[in-house]
Protein backbone atom coordinates (compact mmCIF):
# COMPACT_ATOMS: atom_id res chain seq x y z
CA UNK A 1 0.00 0.00 0.00
CA UNK A 2 3.09 2.16 0.23
CA UNK A 3 2.92 2.44 -3.54
CA UNK A 4 -0.18 4.57 -3.16
CA UNK A 5 1.48 7.23 -1.05
CA UNK A 6 2.29 9.70 -3.85
CA UNK A 7 -1.36 9.57 -4.93
CA UNK A 8 -2.56 9.92 -1.39
CA UNK A 9 -1.61 13.55 -0.97
CA UNK A 10 -3.62 14.94 -3.92
CA UNK A 11 -6.47 12.63 -2.93
CA UNK A 12 -6.52 14.03 0.58
CA UNK A 13 -6.37 17.57 -0.76
CA UNK A 14 -9.46 16.89 -2.85
CA UNK A 15 -11.21 15.36 0.18
CA UNK A 16 -10.37 18.44 2.21
CA UNK A 17 -11.65 20.80 -0.48
CA UNK A 18 -14.89 18.81 -0.74
CA UNK A 19 -15.30 18.96 3.02
CA UNK A 20 -14.68 22.71 3.11
CA UNK A 21 -17.15 23.30 0.29
CA UNK A 22 -19.66 20.89 1.77
CA UNK A 23 -20.31 22.97 4.87
CA UNK A 24 -21.67 26.16 3.24
CA UNK A 25 -23.49 24.04 0.67
CA UNK A 26 -25.19 22.07 3.42
CA UNK A 27 -26.35 25.27 5.16
CA UNK A 28 -27.52 26.71 1.88
CA UNK A 29 -29.59 23.62 1.16
CA UNK A 30 -30.98 23.09 4.64
CA UNK A 31 -31.80 26.59 5.91
CA UNK A 32 -34.99 26.98 3.82
CA UNK A 33 -36.17 23.55 4.97
CA UNK A 34 -35.34 24.45 8.58
CA UNK A 35 -37.21 27.74 8.25
CA UNK A 36 -40.24 25.91 6.93
CA UNK A 37 -40.11 23.48 9.82
CA UNK A 38 -39.92 26.37 12.32
CA UNK A 39 -42.77 28.17 10.57
CA UNK A 40 -45.05 25.16 10.84
CA UNK A 41 -44.31 25.12 14.53
CA UNK A 42 -42.76 21.67 14.64
CA UNK A 43 -41.21 20.68 17.92
CA UNK A 44 -37.49 21.16 17.41
CA UNK A 45 -34.60 21.24 19.85
CA UNK A 46 -33.34 24.45 18.22
CA UNK A 47 -34.50 28.03 17.86
CA UNK A 48 -32.99 29.58 14.73
CA UNK A 49 -32.98 28.28 11.16
CA UNK A 50 -29.18 28.36 11.23
CA UNK A 51 -29.12 26.11 14.27
CA UNK A 52 -31.79 23.78 12.97
CA UNK A 53 -30.07 23.37 9.60
CA UNK A 54 -27.78 20.75 11.10
CA UNK A 55 -30.50 18.87 12.99
CA UNK A 56 -33.31 18.24 10.51
CA UNK A 57 -34.80 14.76 10.50
CA UNK A 58 -34.94 14.71 6.69
CA UNK A 59 -32.20 17.09 5.64
CA UNK A 60 -31.52 17.82 1.99
CA UNK A 61 -27.86 17.34 2.83
CA UNK A 62 -27.04 15.79 6.20
CA UNK A 63 -24.61 17.70 8.35
CA UNK A 64 -21.25 16.09 9.09
CA UNK A 65 -22.32 15.67 12.73
CA UNK A 66 -25.44 13.82 11.63
CA UNK A 67 -23.42 11.58 9.33
CA UNK A 68 -21.01 10.85 12.13
CA UNK A 69 -23.85 9.94 14.44
CA UNK A 70 -25.47 7.89 11.68
CA UNK A 71 -22.31 5.91 11.21
CA UNK A 72 -22.15 5.33 14.93
CA UNK A 73 -25.71 4.02 14.95
CA UNK A 74 -25.43 1.85 11.86
CA UNK A 75 -21.98 0.33 12.34
CA UNK A 76 -22.57 -1.19 15.76
CA UNK A 77 -22.93 -3.74 17.05
CA UNK A 78 -20.73 -5.29 14.41
CA UNK A 79 -22.64 -8.56 14.25
CA UNK A 80 -26.12 -7.07 14.37
CA UNK A 81 -28.55 -8.09 11.64
CA UNK A 82 -29.48 -4.46 11.13
CA UNK A 83 -25.98 -2.96 11.15
CA UNK A 84 -23.86 -2.27 8.12
CA UNK A 85 -20.91 -4.66 8.63
CA UNK A 86 -22.88 -7.90 8.41
CA UNK A 87 -25.03 -6.65 5.53
CA UNK A 88 -22.01 -5.31 3.65
CA UNK A 89 -20.33 -8.67 4.11
CA UNK A 90 -23.32 -10.43 2.58
CA UNK A 91 -23.34 -8.04 -0.38
CA UNK A 92 -19.58 -8.49 -0.78
CA UNK A 93 -20.03 -12.25 -0.77
CA UNK A 94 -22.73 -12.03 -3.43
CA UNK A 95 -20.50 -9.78 -5.50
CA UNK A 96 -17.44 -12.01 -5.22
CA UNK A 97 -19.33 -15.22 -5.94
CA UNK A 98 -21.01 -13.41 -8.82
CA UNK A 99 -17.64 -12.35 -10.16
CA UNK A 100 -16.35 -15.90 -9.90
CA UNK A 101 -19.36 -17.26 -11.78
CA UNK A 102 -18.94 -14.47 -14.32
CA UNK A 103 -15.27 -15.32 -14.75
CA UNK A 104 -16.07 -18.96 -15.50
CA UNK A 105 -18.78 -18.00 -17.95
CA UNK A 106 -16.59 -15.28 -19.45
CA UNK A 107 -13.67 -17.64 -20.02
CA UNK A 108 -15.94 -20.19 -21.61
CA UNK A 109 -17.39 -17.67 -24.05
CA UNK A 110 -14.04 -15.99 -24.72
CA UNK A 111 -12.27 -19.25 -25.54
CA UNK A 112 -15.16 -20.25 -27.74
CA UNK A 113 -15.03 -16.92 -29.54
CA UNK A 114 -11.28 -17.09 -30.12
CA UNK A 115 -11.29 -20.75 -31.12
CA UNK A 116 -14.23 -20.57 -33.51
CA UNK A 117 -15.32 -17.80 -35.81
CA UNK A 118 -18.73 -19.42 -36.18
CA UNK A 119 -19.18 -19.44 -32.41
CA UNK A 120 -18.28 -15.76 -32.22
CA UNK A 121 -20.53 -14.76 -35.07
CA UNK A 122 -23.54 -16.71 -33.82
CA UNK A 123 -23.23 -15.89 -30.13
CA UNK A 124 -21.75 -12.42 -29.79
CA UNK A 125 -24.93 -10.59 -30.87
CA UNK A 126 -26.88 -12.50 -28.23
CA UNK A 127 -24.30 -11.78 -25.58
CA UNK A 128 -24.53 -8.09 -26.41
CA UNK A 129 -28.32 -8.27 -26.48
CA UNK A 130 -28.37 -9.89 -23.04
CA UNK A 131 -26.78 -6.72 -21.64
CA UNK A 132 -29.40 -4.41 -23.09
CA UNK A 133 -32.12 -5.88 -20.89
CA UNK A 134 -32.27 -3.71 -17.77
CA UNK A 135 -31.03 -5.69 -14.82
CA UNK A 136 -33.81 -4.26 -12.68
CA UNK A 137 -36.37 -5.88 -14.99
CA UNK A 138 -34.68 -9.27 -14.92
CA UNK A 139 -33.86 -9.52 -11.23
CA UNK A 140 -37.32 -10.15 -9.73
CA UNK A 141 -38.18 -12.66 -12.42
CA UNK A 142 -34.90 -14.54 -11.99
CA UNK A 143 -35.40 -14.71 -8.25
CA UNK A 144 -38.88 -16.13 -8.64
CA UNK A 145 -37.75 -18.69 -11.20
CA UNK A 146 -34.71 -19.71 -9.18
CA UNK A 147 -36.87 -19.88 -6.05
CA UNK A 148 -38.94 -22.58 -7.73
CA UNK A 149 -35.79 -24.69 -7.88
CA UNK A 150 -35.05 -24.04 -4.24
CA UNK A 151 -32.27 -21.51 -4.94
CA UNK A 152 -32.77 -18.86 -2.29
CA UNK A 153 -31.01 -16.33 -0.09
CA UNK A 154 -27.79 -14.80 -1.38
CA UNK A 155 -27.24 -17.16 -4.33
CA UNK A 156 -29.84 -15.65 -6.68
CA UNK A 157 -28.26 -12.24 -6.08
CA UNK A 158 -24.83 -13.64 -6.94
CA UNK A 159 -26.31 -15.05 -10.14
CA UNK A 160 -27.79 -11.69 -11.04
CA UNK A 161 -24.43 -10.05 -10.30
CA UNK A 162 -22.79 -12.61 -12.60
CA UNK A 163 -25.34 -11.83 -15.29
CA UNK A 164 -24.01 -8.30 -15.77
CA UNK A 165 -20.39 -9.02 -14.81
CA UNK A 166 -19.74 -11.77 -17.36
CA UNK A 167 -19.98 -9.37 -20.27
CA UNK A 168 -16.90 -7.21 -19.59
CA UNK A 169 -14.98 -10.36 -18.67
CA UNK A 170 -15.93 -12.11 -21.90
CA UNK A 171 -14.88 -9.13 -24.00
CA UNK A 172 -11.69 -8.52 -22.01
CA UNK A 173 -10.52 -12.12 -22.03
CA UNK A 174 -11.33 -12.55 -25.72
CA UNK A 175 -9.26 -9.46 -26.46
CA UNK A 176 -6.45 -10.77 -24.26
CA UNK A 177 -6.46 -14.20 -25.89
CA UNK A 178 -6.16 -12.52 -29.27
CA UNK A 179 -3.43 -10.14 -28.10
CA UNK A 180 -0.26 -12.20 -28.85
CA UNK A 181 1.46 -10.80 -31.91
CA UNK A 182 1.70 -12.93 -35.07
CA UNK A 183 5.42 -13.55 -34.58
CA UNK A 184 4.86 -15.09 -31.15
CA UNK A 185 2.24 -17.37 -32.67
CA UNK A 186 4.74 -18.24 -35.42
CA UNK A 187 7.30 -19.02 -32.75
CA UNK A 188 4.95 -21.53 -31.13
CA UNK A 189 4.31 -22.97 -34.57
CA UNK A 190 8.03 -23.54 -35.15
CA UNK A 191 8.01 -25.57 -31.93
CA UNK A 192 5.12 -27.57 -33.37
CA UNK A 193 3.18 -26.65 -30.22
CA UNK A 194 -0.31 -28.09 -29.89
CA UNK A 195 -3.13 -25.61 -29.73
CA UNK A 196 -3.56 -26.43 -26.04
CA UNK A 197 0.12 -25.59 -25.47
CA UNK A 198 -0.31 -22.35 -27.37
CA UNK A 199 -3.14 -21.44 -25.02
CA UNK A 200 -1.25 -22.48 -21.94
CA UNK A 201 2.11 -20.91 -22.75
CA UNK A 202 1.08 -17.93 -24.82
CA UNK A 203 -2.57 -16.96 -24.99
CA UNK A 204 -3.52 -17.31 -21.32
CA UNK A 205 -0.50 -15.48 -19.90
CA UNK A 206 -0.86 -12.76 -22.53
CA UNK A 207 -4.47 -12.24 -21.48
CA UNK A 208 -3.72 -11.74 -17.78
CA UNK A 209 -3.39 -7.92 -17.90
CA UNK A 210 -6.60 -7.72 -19.93
CA UNK A 211 -8.27 -10.04 -17.45
CA UNK A 212 -7.56 -7.76 -14.52
CA UNK A 213 -8.70 -4.66 -16.34
CA UNK A 214 -11.90 -6.54 -17.11
CA UNK A 215 -12.17 -7.68 -13.49
CA UNK A 216 -12.12 -4.11 -12.25
CA UNK A 217 -14.97 -3.14 -14.53
CA UNK A 218 -16.80 -6.37 -13.78
CA UNK A 219 -16.38 -5.95 -10.03
CA UNK A 220 -18.24 -2.63 -9.96
CA UNK A 221 -20.85 -4.06 -12.31
CA UNK A 222 -21.29 -7.09 -10.07
CA UNK A 223 -21.65 -4.90 -6.99
CA UNK A 224 -24.35 -2.85 -8.69
CA UNK A 225 -26.01 -6.07 -9.78
CA UNK A 226 -25.98 -7.48 -6.28
CA UNK A 227 -27.41 -4.32 -4.71
CA UNK A 228 -30.06 -3.90 -7.38
CA UNK A 229 -31.00 -7.55 -6.92
CA UNK A 230 -31.32 -7.02 -3.18
CA UNK A 231 -33.47 -3.95 -3.62
CA UNK A 232 -35.76 -5.37 -6.27
CA UNK A 233 -36.47 -8.68 -4.57
CA UNK A 234 -37.43 -9.82 -1.13
CA UNK A 235 -34.19 -9.77 0.85
CA UNK A 236 -33.37 -10.32 4.45
CA UNK A 237 -29.76 -9.24 4.30
CA UNK A 238 -27.50 -6.96 2.32
CA UNK A 239 -26.80 -3.33 1.56
CA UNK A 240 -29.71 -3.25 -0.86
CA UNK A 241 -32.10 -4.47 1.80
CA UNK A 242 -30.92 -1.71 4.16
CA UNK A 243 -31.39 0.90 1.44
CA UNK A 244 -34.91 -0.31 0.69
CA UNK A 245 -35.81 -0.39 4.38
CA UNK A 246 -34.55 3.10 5.13
CA UNK A 247 -36.09 4.44 1.98
CA UNK A 248 -39.47 3.25 3.18
CA UNK A 249 -38.73 4.87 6.55
CA UNK A 250 -37.55 8.07 4.80
CA UNK A 251 -34.42 8.07 6.92
CA UNK A 252 -32.27 10.32 4.77
CA UNK A 253 -29.26 10.30 7.07
CA UNK A 254 -29.20 6.51 7.20
CA UNK A 255 -29.45 6.32 3.42
CA UNK A 256 -26.50 8.64 3.10
CA UNK A 257 -24.51 6.52 5.49
CA UNK A 258 -25.40 3.33 3.62
CA UNK A 259 -24.61 4.95 0.29
CA UNK A 260 -21.19 6.08 1.50
CA UNK A 261 -20.57 2.62 2.95
CA UNK A 262 -21.43 0.94 -0.33
CA UNK A 263 -19.04 3.31 -2.08
CA UNK A 264 -16.35 2.29 0.38
CA UNK A 265 -17.22 -1.35 -0.26
CA UNK A 266 -16.82 -0.79 -4.00
CA UNK A 267 -13.44 0.85 -3.52
CA UNK A 268 -12.39 -1.98 -1.24
CA UNK A 269 -13.39 -4.64 -3.77
CA UNK A 270 -11.57 -2.91 -6.63
CA UNK A 271 -8.53 -2.50 -4.38
CA UNK A 272 -8.73 -6.24 -3.81
CA UNK A 273 -8.50 -6.81 -7.56
CA UNK A 274 -5.56 -4.41 -7.74
CA UNK A 275 -3.81 -6.30 -5.01
CA UNK A 276 -4.35 -9.70 -6.63
CA UNK A 277 -3.18 -8.21 -9.92
CA UNK A 278 -0.03 -6.98 -8.25
CA UNK A 279 0.65 -10.48 -6.94
CA UNK A 280 -0.23 -12.22 -10.20
CA UNK A 281 1.86 -10.08 -12.54
CA UNK A 282 5.35 -9.90 -11.05
CA UNK A 283 6.82 -8.94 -14.42
CA UNK A 284 4.96 -5.65 -14.43
CA UNK A 285 6.31 -4.52 -11.10
CA UNK A 286 8.61 -1.61 -11.52
CA UNK A 287 11.48 -1.90 -9.04
CA UNK A 288 12.00 1.01 -6.69
CA UNK A 289 14.34 3.58 -8.10
CA UNK A 290 16.82 5.33 -5.91
CA UNK A 291 15.42 8.30 -4.07
CA UNK A 292 12.04 6.92 -3.15
CA UNK A 293 9.05 5.23 -4.73
CA UNK A 294 7.48 6.07 -7.99
CA UNK B 1 6.14 -16.88 -54.04
CA UNK B 2 3.08 -14.74 -54.68
CA UNK B 3 1.17 -13.34 -51.70
CA UNK B 4 -2.66 -13.26 -51.81
CA UNK B 5 -2.55 -9.53 -52.49
CA UNK B 6 -0.57 -10.17 -55.65
CA UNK B 7 2.86 -9.15 -54.38
CA UNK B 8 5.45 -11.27 -56.11
CA UNK B 9 7.92 -11.71 -53.30
CA UNK B 10 10.13 -14.42 -54.76
CA UNK B 11 10.48 -15.46 -58.35
CA UNK B 12 13.59 -17.46 -59.00
CA UNK B 13 15.08 -19.18 -56.05
CA UNK B 14 16.83 -22.40 -56.89
CA UNK B 15 19.32 -23.41 -54.31
CA UNK B 16 20.69 -26.57 -52.86
CA UNK B 17 22.25 -26.49 -49.45
CA UNK B 18 24.40 -29.30 -48.14
CA UNK B 19 24.34 -30.40 -44.54
CA UNK B 20 26.72 -28.50 -42.31
CA UNK B 21 26.87 -25.43 -44.55
CA UNK B 22 26.70 -21.87 -43.30
CA UNK B 23 24.67 -19.93 -45.84
CA UNK B 24 24.18 -16.17 -45.68
CA UNK B 25 21.33 -14.45 -47.47
CA UNK B 26 22.17 -10.87 -48.32
CA UNK B 27 20.21 -8.36 -50.32
CA UNK B 28 18.41 -5.04 -50.14
CA UNK B 29 15.40 -4.56 -47.90
CA UNK B 30 12.26 -6.13 -49.31
CA UNK B 31 14.01 -8.58 -51.62
CA UNK B 32 12.36 -11.57 -49.97
CA UNK B 33 14.94 -12.89 -47.52
CA UNK B 34 12.45 -13.23 -44.68
CA UNK B 35 9.93 -14.66 -47.12
CA UNK B 36 12.44 -17.33 -48.15
CA UNK B 37 13.12 -18.30 -44.53
CA UNK B 38 9.42 -18.42 -43.76
CA UNK B 39 8.89 -20.71 -46.73
CA UNK B 40 11.63 -23.03 -45.50
CA UNK B 41 10.13 -22.96 -42.00
CA UNK B 42 6.60 -23.79 -43.18
CA UNK B 43 5.27 -20.54 -41.76
CA UNK B 44 3.92 -19.78 -45.23
CA UNK B 45 3.28 -22.11 -48.15
CA UNK B 46 4.79 -21.56 -51.61
CA UNK B 47 2.40 -20.68 -54.41
CA UNK B 48 4.59 -22.75 -56.75
CA UNK B 49 7.71 -24.85 -56.55
CA UNK B 50 8.90 -27.31 -53.99
CA UNK B 51 11.16 -27.35 -50.99
CA UNK B 52 12.87 -30.32 -49.39
CA UNK B 53 14.72 -30.29 -46.11
CA UNK B 54 16.76 -33.44 -45.68
CA UNK B 55 14.21 -35.22 -47.88
CA UNK B 56 11.27 -33.88 -45.86
CA UNK B 57 8.74 -31.25 -46.78
CA UNK B 58 8.95 -28.08 -44.67
CA UNK B 59 5.82 -29.19 -42.84
CA UNK B 60 7.34 -32.54 -41.93
CA UNK B 61 10.55 -30.80 -40.90
CA UNK B 62 8.61 -28.41 -38.68
CA UNK B 63 6.62 -31.21 -37.12
CA UNK B 64 9.79 -33.13 -36.32
CA UNK B 65 11.19 -29.96 -34.76
CA UNK B 66 14.12 -30.04 -37.11
CA UNK B 67 14.94 -26.35 -37.01
CA UNK B 68 15.25 -23.38 -34.70
CA UNK B 69 14.12 -19.99 -35.93
CA UNK B 70 15.50 -16.66 -34.72
CA UNK B 71 13.07 -13.98 -35.82
CA UNK B 72 13.97 -10.49 -36.94
CA UNK B 73 12.40 -9.23 -33.66
CA UNK B 74 13.18 -10.86 -30.29
CA UNK B 75 9.55 -12.02 -29.63
CA UNK B 76 10.23 -12.74 -25.98
CA UNK B 77 7.35 -13.33 -23.62
CA UNK B 78 7.16 -10.43 -21.22
CA UNK B 79 5.78 -12.49 -18.35
CA UNK B 80 8.71 -14.88 -18.40
CA UNK B 81 12.12 -14.14 -17.01
CA UNK B 82 15.05 -14.39 -19.40
CA UNK B 83 15.78 -17.91 -18.15
CA UNK B 84 12.15 -18.97 -18.47
CA UNK B 85 12.06 -17.62 -22.01
CA UNK B 86 14.98 -19.82 -22.97
CA UNK B 87 13.24 -22.76 -21.30
CA UNK B 88 10.08 -22.29 -23.37
CA UNK B 89 10.94 -24.66 -26.26
CA UNK B 90 12.12 -27.28 -23.80
CA UNK B 91 8.76 -27.11 -22.01
CA UNK B 92 6.79 -27.30 -25.24
CA UNK B 93 8.85 -30.17 -26.59
CA UNK B 94 8.59 -32.24 -23.45
CA UNK B 95 12.30 -32.33 -22.61
CA UNK B 96 12.75 -33.91 -19.14
CA UNK B 97 12.15 -31.22 -16.56
CA UNK B 98 15.45 -31.69 -14.77
CA UNK B 99 17.30 -30.62 -17.92
CA UNK B 100 15.44 -27.35 -18.47
CA UNK B 101 17.36 -25.11 -16.13
CA UNK B 102 20.93 -26.32 -16.69
CA UNK B 103 20.45 -26.28 -20.46
CA UNK B 104 18.91 -22.82 -20.49
CA UNK B 105 21.68 -21.52 -18.23
CA UNK B 106 24.32 -22.96 -20.53
CA UNK B 107 22.74 -21.25 -23.55
CA UNK B 108 22.53 -17.93 -21.72
CA UNK B 109 26.18 -18.16 -20.76
CA UNK B 110 26.95 -18.84 -24.42
CA UNK B 111 25.39 -15.55 -25.50
CA UNK B 112 27.00 -13.74 -22.59
CA UNK B 113 23.84 -13.18 -20.54
CA UNK B 114 24.44 -15.58 -17.66
CA UNK B 115 24.04 -12.74 -15.17
CA UNK B 116 20.66 -11.70 -16.51
CA UNK B 117 18.80 -14.98 -16.08
CA UNK B 118 16.38 -13.57 -13.53
CA UNK B 119 15.65 -10.31 -15.33
CA UNK B 120 12.51 -9.65 -17.28
CA UNK B 121 12.82 -8.88 -21.00
CA UNK B 122 11.90 -5.21 -20.61
CA UNK B 123 14.87 -4.76 -18.32
CA UNK B 124 17.21 -5.68 -21.20
CA UNK B 125 18.40 -3.65 -24.16
CA UNK B 126 17.18 -4.56 -27.64
CA UNK B 127 20.44 -6.27 -28.49
CA UNK B 128 20.40 -8.29 -25.27
CA UNK B 129 16.82 -9.36 -25.98
CA UNK B 130 17.91 -10.56 -29.40
CA UNK B 131 20.69 -12.61 -27.81
CA UNK B 132 18.12 -14.21 -25.50
CA UNK B 133 16.11 -15.20 -28.54
CA UNK B 134 19.24 -16.80 -30.02
CA UNK B 135 19.83 -18.72 -26.81
CA UNK B 136 16.22 -19.83 -26.97
CA UNK B 137 16.60 -21.14 -30.53
CA UNK B 138 19.74 -23.03 -29.55
CA UNK B 139 18.24 -24.48 -26.39
CA UNK B 140 16.66 -27.54 -27.97
CA UNK B 141 19.73 -28.21 -30.11
CA UNK B 142 18.14 -28.25 -33.56
CA UNK B 143 20.27 -29.50 -36.45
CA UNK B 144 19.15 -26.61 -38.63
CA UNK B 145 19.05 -22.92 -37.70
CA UNK B 146 17.24 -20.12 -39.49
CA UNK B 147 18.47 -16.74 -38.32
CA UNK B 148 16.83 -13.57 -39.59
CA UNK B 149 19.20 -10.65 -38.98
CA UNK B 150 19.94 -11.82 -35.45
CA UNK B 151 22.73 -9.31 -34.92
CA UNK B 152 21.14 -6.37 -36.69
CA UNK B 153 20.54 -4.49 -33.46
CA UNK B 154 24.02 -4.91 -32.02
CA UNK B 155 27.07 -2.70 -31.88
CA UNK B 156 30.05 -3.64 -34.02
CA UNK B 157 32.21 -5.14 -31.28
CA UNK B 158 29.47 -7.23 -29.70
CA UNK B 159 28.47 -8.34 -33.15
CA UNK B 160 32.00 -9.48 -34.00
CA UNK B 161 32.24 -11.36 -30.73
CA UNK B 162 28.93 -13.10 -31.33
CA UNK B 163 29.99 -13.86 -34.90
CA UNK B 164 32.97 -15.68 -33.47
CA UNK B 165 30.80 -17.52 -30.93
CA UNK B 166 28.32 -18.53 -33.60
CA UNK B 167 31.09 -19.76 -35.85
CA UNK B 168 32.57 -21.82 -33.03
CA UNK B 169 29.19 -23.28 -32.22
CA UNK B 170 28.64 -24.11 -35.87
CA UNK B 171 32.03 -25.82 -36.18
CA UNK B 172 31.62 -27.81 -32.99
CA UNK B 173 28.06 -28.94 -33.56
CA UNK B 174 28.01 -29.34 -37.32
CA UNK B 175 24.70 -27.49 -37.56
CA UNK B 176 23.41 -26.16 -40.84
CA UNK B 177 22.78 -22.43 -40.56
CA UNK B 178 20.85 -20.15 -42.89
CA UNK B 179 21.57 -16.61 -41.88
CA UNK B 180 20.09 -13.33 -43.11
CA UNK B 181 22.22 -10.23 -42.84
CA UNK B 182 22.65 -6.75 -44.27
CA UNK B 183 26.33 -6.66 -43.40
CA UNK B 184 28.83 -7.68 -46.08
CA UNK B 185 31.75 -8.28 -43.65
CA UNK B 186 29.50 -10.39 -41.46
CA UNK B 187 28.37 -12.50 -44.41
CA UNK B 188 31.92 -13.01 -45.64
CA UNK B 189 33.26 -13.81 -42.22
CA UNK B 190 30.62 -16.39 -41.31
CA UNK B 191 29.57 -18.15 -44.48
CA UNK B 192 30.63 -21.07 -46.55
CA UNK B 193 28.50 -19.55 -49.32
CA UNK B 194 26.80 -16.20 -49.73
CA UNK B 195 23.49 -15.98 -51.54
CA UNK B 196 23.06 -12.52 -53.04
CA UNK B 197 19.43 -11.63 -53.66
CA UNK B 198 17.90 -8.81 -55.68
CA UNK B 199 14.44 -7.25 -55.41
CA UNK B 200 11.37 -6.64 -57.59
CA UNK B 201 10.72 -9.47 -58.04
CA UNK B 202 12.92 -11.13 -55.43
CA UNK B 203 15.36 -13.60 -56.92
CA UNK B 204 18.73 -15.13 -56.30
CA UNK B 205 21.30 -13.08 -58.21
CA UNK B 206 24.40 -15.14 -57.56
CA UNK B 207 25.86 -17.52 -55.07
CA UNK B 208 29.38 -16.66 -53.99
CA UNK B 209 31.46 -19.40 -52.36
CA UNK B 210 33.70 -18.27 -49.53
CA UNK B 211 36.96 -20.18 -49.49
CA UNK B 212 38.46 -18.54 -46.43
CA UNK B 213 40.13 -21.24 -44.32
CA UNK B 214 38.62 -22.51 -41.09
CA UNK B 215 38.86 -21.90 -38.21
CA UNK B 216 38.37 -18.21 -38.79
CA UNK B 217 39.34 -15.63 -36.22
CA UNK B 218 39.81 -11.90 -35.89
CA UNK B 219 42.81 -11.96 -38.25
CA UNK B 220 40.64 -13.46 -40.98
CA UNK B 221 39.04 -10.06 -41.38
CA UNK B 222 42.40 -8.50 -42.20
CA UNK B 223 43.35 -10.85 -45.03
CA UNK B 224 43.40 -9.86 -48.70
CA UNK B 225 41.12 -12.74 -49.63
CA UNK B 226 38.52 -11.41 -47.20
CA UNK B 227 38.45 -8.08 -48.97
CA UNK B 228 38.39 -9.70 -52.41
CA UNK B 229 35.29 -11.69 -51.54
CA UNK B 230 33.67 -8.68 -49.88
CA UNK B 231 34.20 -6.76 -53.14
CA UNK B 232 32.59 -9.56 -55.13
CA UNK B 233 29.54 -9.44 -52.88
CA UNK B 234 29.35 -5.67 -53.10
CA UNK B 235 29.44 -5.75 -56.88
CA UNK B 236 26.76 -8.39 -57.06
CA UNK B 237 24.59 -6.28 -54.76
CA UNK B 238 25.15 -3.17 -56.90
CA UNK B 239 24.04 -5.03 -59.97
CA UNK B 240 20.84 -5.89 -58.15
CA UNK B 241 20.29 -2.27 -57.25
CA UNK B 242 20.62 -1.34 -60.92
CA UNK B 243 23.86 0.57 -60.41
CA UNK B 244 26.51 0.18 -63.06
CA UNK B 245 29.58 -1.59 -61.80
CA UNK B 246 32.40 0.86 -62.24
CA UNK B 247 36.06 -0.02 -62.62
N1 LIG C 1 2.22 -11.28 -45.87
C1 LIG C 1 2.59 -10.56 -46.94
N2 LIG C 1 1.66 -10.18 -47.86
C2 LIG C 1 2.02 -9.45 -48.94
N3 LIG C 1 3.27 -9.06 -49.21
C3 LIG C 1 4.24 -9.42 -48.35
C4 LIG C 1 3.95 -10.18 -47.17
N4 LIG C 1 5.11 -10.38 -46.50
C5 LIG C 1 6.07 -9.77 -47.22
N5 LIG C 1 5.55 -9.21 -48.34
C6 LIG C 1 6.30 -8.49 -49.39
O1 LIG C 1 7.27 -9.37 -49.87
C7 LIG C 1 8.47 -8.66 -50.13
C8 LIG C 1 9.63 -9.32 -49.44
O2 LIG C 1 9.48 -9.16 -48.05
P1 LIG C 1 10.52 -9.76 -47.02
O3 LIG C 1 9.99 -9.51 -45.65
O4 LIG C 1 10.82 -11.16 -47.38
O5 LIG C 1 11.79 -8.83 -47.27
P2 LIG C 1 13.22 -8.90 -46.60
O6 LIG C 1 14.20 -9.23 -47.67
O7 LIG C 1 13.22 -9.77 -45.42
O8 LIG C 1 13.46 -7.39 -46.18
P3 LIG C 1 14.21 -6.79 -44.88
O9 LIG C 1 15.66 -6.84 -45.18
O10 LIG C 1 13.72 -5.39 -44.82
O11 LIG C 1 13.80 -7.60 -43.71
C9 LIG C 1 8.25 -7.24 -49.71
O12 LIG C 1 8.02 -6.46 -50.87
C10 LIG C 1 7.01 -7.28 -48.86
O13 LIG C 1 6.27 -6.11 -49.05
MG1 LIG D 1 13.33 -9.46 -43.35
Amino acid sequence: MLRLSPNLVPMLVVALVVLVLYWPLMYLANIPAAQRALDTGAVLPCKTALECATQLRSPVLPSPQQLWQGFGNLMFPLNSQSAIPLNAAVTALETLVGLLLAAMLGFFFAIGMVASRAFERSLLPWIVASQTVPIIAIAPMLVVVLGQYGVQGWLPKAIIAAYIAFFPITIGVAKGLKSPDPLSLDLMKTYNASSWQTYLKLRFPASVPYLFTAFKVAMTAALIGAIVAEISTISFQGIGKMLAENSRASDVVAMWVIMLSSAALGILLVALVNWVEHLATPWRRVPQREGGGR
Amino acid sequence: MVFPNGTVALKEANLEIAQGEFISLIGPSGCGKTTLLRLLADLIQPSAGSIRIGGKTPEEARKSRAYGYVFQAPTLMEWRTVLQNVMLPLEVMGVPKAEHKPRAERMLALVGLGKFARHYPWQLSGGMQQRVSIARALAFDPQLLFMDEPFGALDEITRENLNLELLRLWRETGKTIIFVTHSIPEAVFLSTRIVVMTPRPGKIETVIPVDLPQPRNFETRETTRFFEIATLVREALRKGHGFEVSE
